[in-house]
């Protein structure tokens, strides 16, 4: 029990508090505390704004946030679930019918939408090819919205009048954007837009059709969330969700890296807090040894020395997180305002939860890492106020270094990272720790034996270093993490940004050619070559459907609604080549080197969907090919990089697997602007040829990466604003000691000059230090998460070597600028001061 | 002779060194009086600090006892003899022990809030003009000299109204001048309040102005007391 009322504790913490703030003591260990919640609140709110922003965008490409695809009409129970739960709902329904103009016929893909489409996006439209876009609005009944290229197939023009089915429609617009169309750019036909309303008078929707309905939603992701769960026992055979993740490869793995590395930054910023609240928590301890003495003397118990401490930190935690909350709200609310000419001009707000999470990141941090040094003062002997040597028996060191992992591990885990990453790093970087810790104490117990013939500066400098090499090992490795959450970011926004630069370059094909017939194979391709500076090979495509797998029926092997369950209940595209497509990469067996055992044809499967068949090297596959059935062998899986804009297949065959098949040719090529013309007449010499322009899909990608870039470009900043801010601060905390050196070396007469060389030598060493610790960390930590989490190869990274140089100049910059009080202050005040 | 207020007895202290056990204190065995003033004087290394460390219930003894105002030290962990000194002992220290980050006022407002007293600013102000520093409020301890210093700390160890005064070198920081003044006050005030001195001192000058002394040398007692 303790003497003092809890009151009466509780007051007298907060007097001191403010008497502490007051006179300046607590403002390094504040400040750390606001850096950690301000950055962790920035990031979290940036993060969870842009996320949803970019979603939002996302969710564009499906016309909605989630859509229920299938080839009957959805069932009434399915829409009267979604309407009760509040959601907003659209329909479309998509069919081909063959148009006829005045003058000629077209095969064309019709959807015709209701008046609430789309829910997401909005379509864009011009009164004339190439003419001014309008964003908005539908073709209202009657009219039909159309894309350019049926203007020239049909010879027509705006305002003119085709038939589809029955009903005739006139021609009001032309369609140039149409957000749903990204997720379905192999579509092989011009698109025509009318009214749902118009549909029945049509008459060509009959039993039979082959017709594709999407009843599209939006609404709260709560309610989203729980729409899909429900609708999940309810789904017929031929439905489907999608949703934002499902809709486009592309588009899905660059948010979910750029997602990754937003949490991976929050980390960054967390570390770097963390490390900042740890130096000052150590300073705040140690600075009150006499003071706790005292107290102690006064008659206060240990416990009640303890919780007197305790109160105040978690009096300054909360004051802190409170402002640091704040002003991370505010901070990001001006980045986004920087932002705004490339963002939505309205963003989710984002909600409380950022503010909460920085402020439990910042008290998490701050009790795992100040709570070790803070229990060091309850156990001060009160003899100290007699002997000022006696020093309170250190905690152990198990319990400090566990309770920081702790807290860092809880912090991970509330940014998402997931278990298994998370005890990857904490591993990882616990080894790494305690290795190069011990690198660095046999080093510096090396350099004590060069030292006796060094130059007096030398020697001073060093001196400070090693005489307590502990603390030198201590200060090294938390500069080293601070250079090294640093570089970390960097690298890997130079990676991300690089490997989004190799997904959509330049030329990143923009046509799709369809249909391409063998007679024509060889003119079309001098054609485009004359036109394509990138133009893919030319692919051999044969519809073809899987039957059975190793003799059983394809359907009853693979799980219900999995992705080799829908492979099975469509033709699939099938190839053959002789070589591996770029972008392709061979997981297991061969590629065509030995003949199969059975003399079978050999097919290479992409491996994700051979996972989903449960099919390995060696299985049997046979296909249904055109009312012929086609015994193969598996060869090789084959891993395929879907995010580039070329013809990728999952299913490759040996060249000679097929003998009498009507086979066409598929091929994607880059055509620069300004070749309209020339492509109207390509259209028009290869009249069979379906041409697929995807420059408007292209372009809705390179916007979402260009704000992602933008996003990382500013969480960069962030993180290295932070970083240099904990590096000064951080130093600051350990400079008390060298400042009275200093003013003692003047008082002893030393000159001023040696006083600078002396803090030269000893900074530089100590940035430098830092500066191998943090390269070397970070080689290790890239190594495991390119591989865990951002799918990319690691190698090497030279300009890392640079660090050691960034970090001398950085510590002794930071270090000289925070010791010139020992240089300019008389010595004496300093050490009177103590 | 009144009721005792400090009584040391067999009281030795040793402790571990490189060279085995050294025996710092030798069964010491001494009593005082409420009111008395007691000055413990001998050179250094010969176990001052050490005696004053263990009456005032700051350490342990390894053999014999202290009984501080009626309770037996020995007997009590170290969270109760912090209860035994918060409500009993006063101290001043020869570096002061001022916290830094606390003006003059609340430096002798402390041990008083730590009692709850309601007046404690108005007492402090009391205690600091009786020293002569009622135009130092407001002043950080950075901001006094040593002797300013040294008569806050009197006025805080005066401000919680002990029984006994422990003193460590009260005026070994100080210069000849200001040493007096000092322990002109320190006298004054003990006086004022009848409170029981212990005093450790170099100065035997200082010393001589307490009415019982006792000398040590290598822990020993070598002069009976006066």
């Amino acid at each position: 029990m303790t003497r003092l009322p809890l009151t009466r504790l509780v007051k007298l913490a907060s007097r001191q508090l403010r008497r502490e703030l007051r006179a300046g003591e607590l403002r390094v260990l504040f400040f750390a505390l606001l850096i950690a919640v301000a950055s962790s609140c920035a990031i979290g709110y940036f993060t969870a704004r842009l996320n949803e922003a970019m979603t939002v965008r996302a969710t564009e490409f499906l016309g909605g946030d989630l859509a229920l695809r299938g080839t009957s009409p959805a069932h009434q129970t399915q829409i009267d679930t979604g309407l009760a739960i509040g959601l907003k709902h659209a329909r479309t329904i998509e069919f081909s019918s063959v148009i006829a103009g005045e003058q000629a016929i077209q095969l064309s893909s019709i959807k015709a939408v209701d008046g609430a489409y789309p829910l997401r996006g909005q379509l864009k439209s011009a009164t004339e090819p190439q003419g001014i876009e309008t964003v908005g609005g539908l073709p209202a009944p009657g009219e039909a919205w159309v894309e350019a290229r049926l203007l020239p197939a049909l010879d027509l023009k705006v305002g003119d009048r085709i038939e589809v089915g029955r009903k005739t429609l006139q021609i009001t617009r032309i369609l140039t954007y149409e957000p749903d169309r990204a997720g379905d750019f192999y579509s092989l036909t011009p698109r025509i837009l009318m009214n749902l309303t118009d549909l029945a008078a049509t008459d060509v929707i009959q039993p039979g059709s082959r017709v594709r309905y999407r009843d599209l939603w939006s609404g709260e992701p709560e309610s989203i969330a729980r729409y899909r769960t429900r609708l999940l026992s309810t789904l017929d055979p031929s439905q489907r969700i999608e949703d934002a993740h499902s809709g486009n490869r592309q588009l899905g793995s660059a948010l979910d890296r750029a997602r990754r590395y937003l949490g991976l930054a929050s980390l960054a910023a967390v570390l770097l807090a963390g490390v900042a609240v740890a130096m000052s928590a150590n300073r705040f301890a140690v600075r009150r040894f006499d003071a706790s003495a005292l107290l102690r003397c006064l008659g206060l118990s240990r416990r009640e020395a303890l919780l007197l401490y305790t109160m105040q930190l978690a009096m300054l935690g909360l004051a802190a997180s409170l402002l640091g909350a704040f002003l991370g709200w505010l901070a990001q609310f001006l980045l986004f305002y920087l932002m705004a000419d490339l963002l939505p001009a309205v963003l989710p707000s984002g909600g409380i939860f950022p503010a909460l999470a920085g402020m439990g990141t910042g008290l998490i941090a701050l009790a795992g890492f100040a709570l070790p040094p803070l229990a060091a003062l309850g156990r001060v002997p009160p003899l100290r106020v007699l002997r000022s040597d006696l020093l309170p028996v250190p905690p152990r060191s198990w319990i400090v270094y566990g309770m920081a992992l702790l807290a860092l591990g809880l912090i991970m885990w509330r940014l998402s990272l997931d278990l298994k990453l998370t005890l990857a790093l904490l591993g990882g970087g616990l080894v790494a720790t305690l290795l190069l810790g011990t690198l660095l104490l046999l080093g510096l117990n090396g350099l004590r034996r060069l030292l006796a013939s060094a130059p007096l500066a030398w020697r001073l400098g060093l001196g400070q270093l090693l005489r307590h090499p502990l603390a030198a090992a201590g200060q090294a490795l938390a500069f080293g993490l601070i250079l090294f959450a640093m570089a970390l970011i960097v690298l890997l926004r130079s990676e991300l940004l690089d490997r989004w630069q190799d997904q959509l370059p330049p030329d990143s094909p923009n046509y799709f050619a369809l249909n391409i017939l063998p007679a024509e194979r060889d003119t079309f391709t001098a054609r485009v070559a004359a036109l394509s500076p990138n133009a893919k090979p030319l692919y051999p495509i044969v519809q073809g459907r899987l039957v059975t797998i190793n003799g059983e029926p394809a359907r009853d092997v693979v799980e219900r609604e999995s992705r080799g369950d829908r492979a099975t209940r469509r033709d699939l595209s099938l190839t053959w080549t002789d070589t591996l497509p770029t972008g392709n990469v061979i997981t297991a067996g061969t590629w065509w080197s030995t003949k199969t055992p059975d003399d079978l044809p050999g097919v290479s499967v992409e491996a994700q969907l051979a996972e989903s068949l449960k099919v390995g090297v060696g299985d049997h596959l046979s296909f249904n090919i055109a009312g012929r059935i086609l015994e193969t062998r598996v060869t090789s899986l084959r891993t395929v990089d879907w995010n580039t804009f070329q013809p990728n297949f999952f299913m490759i065959f040996e060249p000679g697997s097929f003998t009498h098949v009507p086979v066409t040719y598929l091929t994607s090529f880059y055509i620069p602007p300004g070749n309209d013309r020339a492509m109207v007449a390509l259209a028009r010499s290869f009249p069979a040829t379906t041409l697929l322009p995807i420059d408007s899909i292209l372009g809705q990608l390179r916007s979402i990466l260009d704000q992602v870039t933008i996003a990382v470009e500013f969480v960069l900043l962030f993180v290295l604003a932070a970083g240099l801010t904990v590096l000064f601060a951080g130093l600051q905390s350990t400079l008390d000691e060298r400042v009275r050196q200093g003013a003692l070396l003047r008082a002893l007469g030393s000159e001023r000059l040696l006083l600078i060389r002396t803090r030269r030598v000893e900074f530089a060493l100590l940035g430098a230090t830092s500066g191998v610790l943090a390269a070397l960390g970070c080689e290790l930590v890239t190594a495991l998460l390119y591989r865990l989490v951002f799918d990319l190869s690691w190698q090497p990274h030279l300009g890392l070597l640079v660090l050691p140089l960034a970090g001398a100049l950085l510590v002794t910059g930071a270090g000289l600028l925070g010791t010139r009080r020992a240089l300019t202050v008389s010595p004496l005040r300093i050490l009177r001061e103590g | 002779m009144s009721a005792s207020i400090l009584i040391a007895q067999n009281l030795s202290k040793v402790v571990p060194s490189t060279e085995g056990e050294l025996t710092i204190l030798h069964d010491l065995d001494f009593e005082l009086a409420q009111g008395d003033s007691l000055a413990i004087v001998g050179s250094s290394g010969s176990g001052k600090s050490t005696l004053l460390g263990l009456l005032a219930g700051l350490d342990q003894p390894s053999g014999g006892d202290v009984v501080l105002a009626g309770h037996a030290l020995s007997g009590l962990n170290e969270d109760a003899r912090a209860r035994v000194r918060a409500e009993h002992v006063g101290f001043v220290f020869q570096s002061f022990q001022l916290l830094d980050s606390l003006t003059a006022m609340e430096n002798v407002m402390l041990p008083m809030e730590l009692e709850g007293h309601r007046d404690a600013r108005m007492r402090a102000e009391t205690l600091l003009t009786r020293v002569n520093l009622g135009h130092r409020l407001t002043h950080y301890p950075r901001q006094l000299s040593g002797g300013e210093q040294q008569r806050v700390a009197i006025a805080r160890a005066f401000a919680a109204d002990p029984k006994i005064l422990f003193a460590d070198e009260p005026t070994g920081n100080l210069d000849t001048t200001t040493g007096a003044r000092i322990s002109d006050l320190l006298f004054d005030l003990n006086r004022e309040h009848g409170t029981t001195l212990v005093l450790v001192t170099h100065d035997e000058r200082l010393a001589h102005r307490c009415n019982r002394l006792i000398r040590l040398e290598s822990g020993r007692l070598i002069t009976p007391e006066a």
